[in-house]
């Protein structure tokens, strides 16, 4: 197995950002693009034409945006949740189509690098924040931070805890979505790379490569279930963040 | 020296720090389950948890890959 070092760096060489067009736009910039047009494109089409009994890609679209709504908002949040729809959706359906664009051959996806995610994550956490703020006022969601009915010392050890855990939200999002795609996509060349050199080996390695090709369609089906998980997990997880926020000093 | 030496480092960080996501989840899935069978009716709340658990147990597993990374550019 000699040179597979080499073919991984030549992999990973691959999956690094660089610049597409002279000026500044990079490999997952335009992918983000692309990405932004066809989530546009996909609603656009879907609202086009509204009926009470919606048919063909305005059905996906509201089954989308009922899922969105029901099972995440309404059921972490409660009835009052329904007012984030826009941001929680915008982020669901926008991480989805990213994660679905790096699934084509030759394509990479937005979500693939450390940039976007980190924008997305801190964007989550001053949203959330914000909206902490804006319905407890300023001091009484810092207060919020405070538990009620414990000795001074040991909550002002838990508001710490609380304060540390809240920064280090971001980080874990955006972390988590990146390393997600990225690893997805390494996994699947490296199973290419193993497929492609067994097959140059010998006569005996041409029967033995079909394993890691076999291994690699595998995997593509797992990616697919995981371009749906991680774009749940991130709108499901903005949720909760929002929930907390909401309900702050009621638990 | 080093460098295959950060090599090693970045297979053991990624190895024996998913050590302990993989059992969290596993228990966690199983205790899903075992919820799920007992009370079916609140099955679509447990699996909305489950995730939100699922995912902050694999964000621990990520962050030995992100190190991994990290230390195999270690020259």
């Amino acid at each position: 197995m000699e040179g597979l070092g080499d073919k991984v760096t030549v992999l990973l060489e691959e999956l690094a950002s660089k610049p597409v067009f002279p000026g500044g736009l990079s490999t997952y910039m335009l992918f983000l693009l692309v990405a932004f047009v066809l989530t546009l494109t996909f609603f656009v089409v879907a609202s086009r034409k509204v009926s009470l009994v919606p048919k063909g890609i305005g059905n996906v679209a509201e089954m989308g945006i009922e899922f969105v709504r029901d099972s995440m908002l309404v059921d972490v949040i409660g009835p009052e949740g329904k007012q984030y729809l826009p941001f929680v959706g915008t982020i669901f359906f926008f991480v989805l189509f990213n994660n679905l664009l790096g699934l084509i051959p030759g394509f990479k996806p937005g979500t693939g690098t450390m940039g976007t995610t980190v924008t997305w994550a801190i964007m989550v956490f001053i949203v959330y924040n914000a909206i902490g703020i804006k319905r407890h006022g300023a001091w009484g969601y810092l207060k919020s931070f405070w538990p009620k009915g414990v000795a001074a010392p040991l909550a002002a050890f838990v508001a710490l805890l609380e304060i540390i855990s809240h920064f280090i939200r971001p980080l874990t999002l955006s972390i988590r979505l990146f390393a997600n795609m990225f690893a997805g996509h390494v996994i699947l060349g490296i199973f290419g790379i193993f497929t492609v050199m067994l097959w140059n080996a010998s006569l005996a390695g041409k029967a033995i490569a079909l394993l890691p090709l076999a291994m690699q369609i595998i995997m593509y089906a797992f990616e697919v279930f995981v371009a749906f998980i991680q774009a749940y997990v991130f709108a499901i997880l903005t949720t909760v963040y929002i929930n907390g926020a909401v309900h702050a000093g009621d638990h | 020296m080093i460098g295959s030496l950060s090599v090693l480092g970045a297979g053991l960080a990624f190895g024996l720090g998913a050590i302990g996501p993989a059992l969290g989840i596993g228990m966690i899935g199983g205790k899903t389950i075992e919820s799920m069978a007992r009370q079916p009716e609140m099955a679509g709340r447990l699996q909305t948890t489950m995730f939100i658990a699922l995912a902050l147990a694999e964000a621990i597993a990520l962050l030995g890959f992100v190190l991994a990374f990290v230390l195999m550019g270690v020259k």
